[in-house]
């Protein structure tokens, strides 16, 4: 005897066979499972690795050419072409298609389509987009059944005119979360509360606005459901931010120059407690009185994938204008000091964390920046994609070119996309959501 | 096993050494041992070396870094010939070009709604057939083609029902005709006359011409004396729909007459207004698209004008007489009419 190792195939079988039994016991006796035995969709199920049957073997052997999403492959990009005006969606779709979680899910084919008409269904229409992007064609793909859909299904963006990225973004982001659900009026499709599509799994976050009552400082708290973080610059007419130099940074790791907005500077503007005026008197649910107030803004509970917004189209009274300061992003980004958790430990003026503080959920990581160069009348998108870590490059329309992580920091940046460096597994999601009041 | 049985203070280093040596062999083994297994398993199963890249695909893939090239090694703008399918009107368009034909094609630009108008007026303006017509149109409006219209005509239900402009409309026409549904009018400006009830049908019957199309089997909305009609076939339909009593009601003289009336209508366009017409273009696509409906078109306003107070019935000539200034500028670029400018500020 040769005394190796022999793998029998009907064993093998057998031993599955009891193995899933054994599982479907252990969990209706047990309320935990622990991660290692279970995976998405249900308790008691296990997805075991792909292993080849012969038949496939053959066939893989037959046909040796293979396709990978792989560093220095050119497999998962893809230009596209402008259909007139579509550079703001190109870009979109550009940071959409390189967002991971939402690639495994389409490249997985997860979608089942519940529209009454799958040719109106956008999410069927992001399947076959991630299909077209991913296939290794070299010639660009012209989005043009996407634009009709989009026009279709969101109708204050149809026609043939400049438009905001911006914009774009959450109306395609309102439609998929519509169409994940069959574009039923139920309860599910019209509360993002309730709903657990793969869109609010992935960008859904919830915005904390707490108002402190000045008298009796009261604290009524309300939490919504948002899909991105719209943050006010300097030199901005409308938020009152005047350009001063640049405070301390180095929470993020952002270039530390004065006189340079970093992202961090922003966020803590928007985190900061407002005094809201004596016009802006709140009548106090605790002491029952009209008082005035502050109010702040912090994140409740963060997005899987964060999208950042800078608010660089101004349109006030007096004038329109493009808001052209630089502000400096970071490749890695903790969203700790920003979470309503963290409110505390600012109060106290902590803002500043220890950098191994161990808590690995609130770090972030750049995938996507959207650029726009011109002005508010007339102008160009174009974007940066990470591909691989640390791999980046530009997509200018149907032209795609090799960028370094220095082009990307440099650009002026308009929207950037972030997603959580260790995503939560599925049932301690479930856990949060029960416990929080939403 | 033998470490139990001896204490450590009695050893030697060589005994310690192979001590520590198995200990560390031990774990060197626990912990690649799993991985071992998955390879040998791999192996023996034959897909150990499937998913690795073939030399071939590693070459097609690879990416290029060079100045003037894209990632695949192709030059920059060389995208200009590229084409698609419009979803709309089926036609091959050159993507480049694909936004500005869709918006004309759901017929949501400015434009779209005086090409619309323009052709209203021209259907009217000239008794010839369908077929002419369309021909005449197409011709100058490059969006457009001639086999299309019939597959145009499903998107207009896709439009919203509920568009300001369209509900404008209604208020205008007459009194039994505002309360019908609005899915009625949105393919075409005919009726649709299965879905009315008999009432309906009656005092439509007293109103309107009535005769119902051979082409879009809907009924003519336009006036008694409609001239694409005989009274012979407008008695038929009363016939068919209200039995043998029905009587041809008596109709009015002087205002219909107007409507129709070519040689009067140009003087009074330069000092008129026209607001009637964004009521049917931009919303009912019908107007923009199809040229069966031109007949149609007028029609409603023409029932308009019988029930509204004279002023009202000069608009429709408004439309009539700019068919008439266009039909001489059969030109690629769009005529200015007087009507245009106030397409813009409705826009």
């Amino acid at each position: 005897m040769c005394k190796d190792y022999v793998y029998d195939k009907d064993i093998e079988q057998i031993a599955k066979e009891e193995q899933g039994e054994a599982l479907k016991l252990q969990a209706s006796t047990s309320s935990e499972v622990s991660p290692q035995q279970c995976s998405v969709p249900g308790l008691g199920e296990r997805y075991p690795t792909w292993e080849t049957t012969k038949p496939e073997l053959e066939l893989l052997g037959h046909n040796p050419r293979r396709r990978r999403i792989a560093s220095s492959f050119t497999i998962g990009l893809r230009g596209l072409i402008n259909l007139g005006n579509t550079c703001f969606m190109n870009c979109i779709v550009q940071a959409l298609t390189h967002t991971p979680i939402l690639r495994d899910f389409f490249l997985s084919d997860r979608h089942r389509c519940e529209m009454p008409s799958p040719e109106l269904c956008l999410v069927c229409e992001m399947s076959s987009l991630f299909r077209e992007l991913y296939s290794g064609n070299p010639s660009p793909h012209v989005p043009y059944k996407l634009l009709h859909l989009v026009w279709i299904h969101a109708r204050h963006l149809a026609g043939y005119r400049q438009q905001d990225a911006h914009e774009f973004l959450i109306a395609a982001l309102d439609v998929l979360h519509r169409h994940c659900k069959g574009d039923d009026v139920g309860k599910a499709a019209n509360n993002p509360n309730h709903c657990n599509c793969i869109i609010d799994q992935i960008f859904t976050g919830g915005l904390q606005s707490d108002v402190t009552c000045q008298a009796c400082h009261g604290v009524s708290t309300t939490i919504d459901p948002c899909w991105d973080i719209s943050l006010d610059l300097p030199g901005s007419c409308t938020s009152f931010w005047p350009m001063s130099p640049g405070r301390e940074s180095g929470v993020n790791g952002e270039s530390h120059i004065p006189g340079i907005t970093t992202l961090t500077d922003c966020l803590r503007r928007f985190t900061r407690p407002e005094h809201l005026g004596s016009s802006a008197k709140i009548k106090c649910g605790s002491c029952q009185s009209y008082q005035e107030s502050t109010k702040q803004l912090t994140m409740n509970k963060l997005p899987v994938v964060a999208c950042f917004h800078f608010k660089r189209f101004e349109h006030s009274a007096k004038q329109r204008r493009k808001i052209t300061t630089y502000i400096s992003f970071p490749l890695e980004l903790d969203m700790t000091p920003f979470m309503a958790s963290s409110k505390e430990s600012r109060m106290n003026g902590q803002l500043q964390l220890p950098t191994n503080s161990g808590n690995n959920e609130n770090k972030y990581s750049l995938f996507a920046v959207v650029n726009h160069q011109g002005t508010l009348e007339s102008g160009h998108y174009t974007s940066f994609i990470r591909h691989h870590k640390d791999q980046w490059f530009k997509c200018d329309d149907a032209v795609i070119t090799k960028a370094s992580i220095k082009d990307v920091l440099d650009s002026e940046g308009y929207l950037l996309f972030y997603h959580k460096q260790v995503p939560e597994h599925e049932s301690e999601k479930v856990k949060e959501m029960n416990t929080q009041a939403y | 096993m033998k470490m139990e049985e001896m204490s450590l203070s009695g050893l030697d280093n060589s005994k310690l050494e192979a001590i520590a040596q198995e200990i560390y062999a031990d774990l060197v083994e626990d912990s690649c041992l799993g991985f071992c297994f998955e390879v040998h398993r791999a192996v023996k199963c034959g897909y150990f070396f499937l998913d690795d890249t073939d030399p071939d695909s590693m070459k097609d893939f690879e990416i290029v870094d060079q100045p003037g090239l894209d990632i695949f090694g192709q030059v920059f703008n060389q995208w200009k010939s590229k084409e698609c399918v419009c979803p709309n009107c089926s036609r091959s368009i050159a993507a480049s070009r694909f936004a500005p034909h869709l918006e004309k094609c759901l017929g949501m630009g400015r434009n779209s709604s005086r090409i619309a108008n323009r052709r209203i007026a021209n259907s009217n303006n000239m008794n010839k057939s369908e077929s002419d017509q369309e021909d005449n149109d197409d011709i100058n409006d490059n969006d457009w083609s001639y086999g299309s219209e019939k597959k145009a005509k499903k998107r207009k239900s896709d439009k919203n029902p509920n568009s300001p402009r369209r509900s404008k409309s209604l208020k205008h026409k007459n009194g039994e005709l505002s309360n019908s549904d609005p899915f009625k009018y949105s393919n075409s400006t005919g009726i649709s006359y299965e879905t009315l009830g008999p009432e309906e049908l009656r005092s439509l019957l007293t109103t309107q011409c009535g005769v119902i199309s051979e082409h879009t089997k809907k009924m003519c909305t336009r006036s008694l004396r409609c001239p694409q009609h005989t009274d012979e076939q407008r008695r038929t339909v009363r016939i068919y729909f209200l039995g043998s009593s029905a009587v041809l009601p008596e109709v009015e003289s002087s205002l219909d007459n107007d409507s129709f009336d070519m040689t009067d209508s140009q003087a009074l366009i330069s000092r008129l207004q026209w607001d009637g017409s964004s009521d049917l273009s931009p919303s009912d696509s019908g107007s923009s698209k199809t040229s069966e409906n031109q007949g149609w078109g007028l029609g409603t306003n023409n029932s308009e004008s019988r029930k509204t107070k004279k002023k009202k019935s000069h608009l429709s000539l408004v439309g009539t007489a700019s068919g008439l200034g266009s039909n001489k500028k059969k030109k690629p670029k769009p005529p200015a009419p007087p009507t245009p400018s106030i397409y813009d500020d409705i826009n």
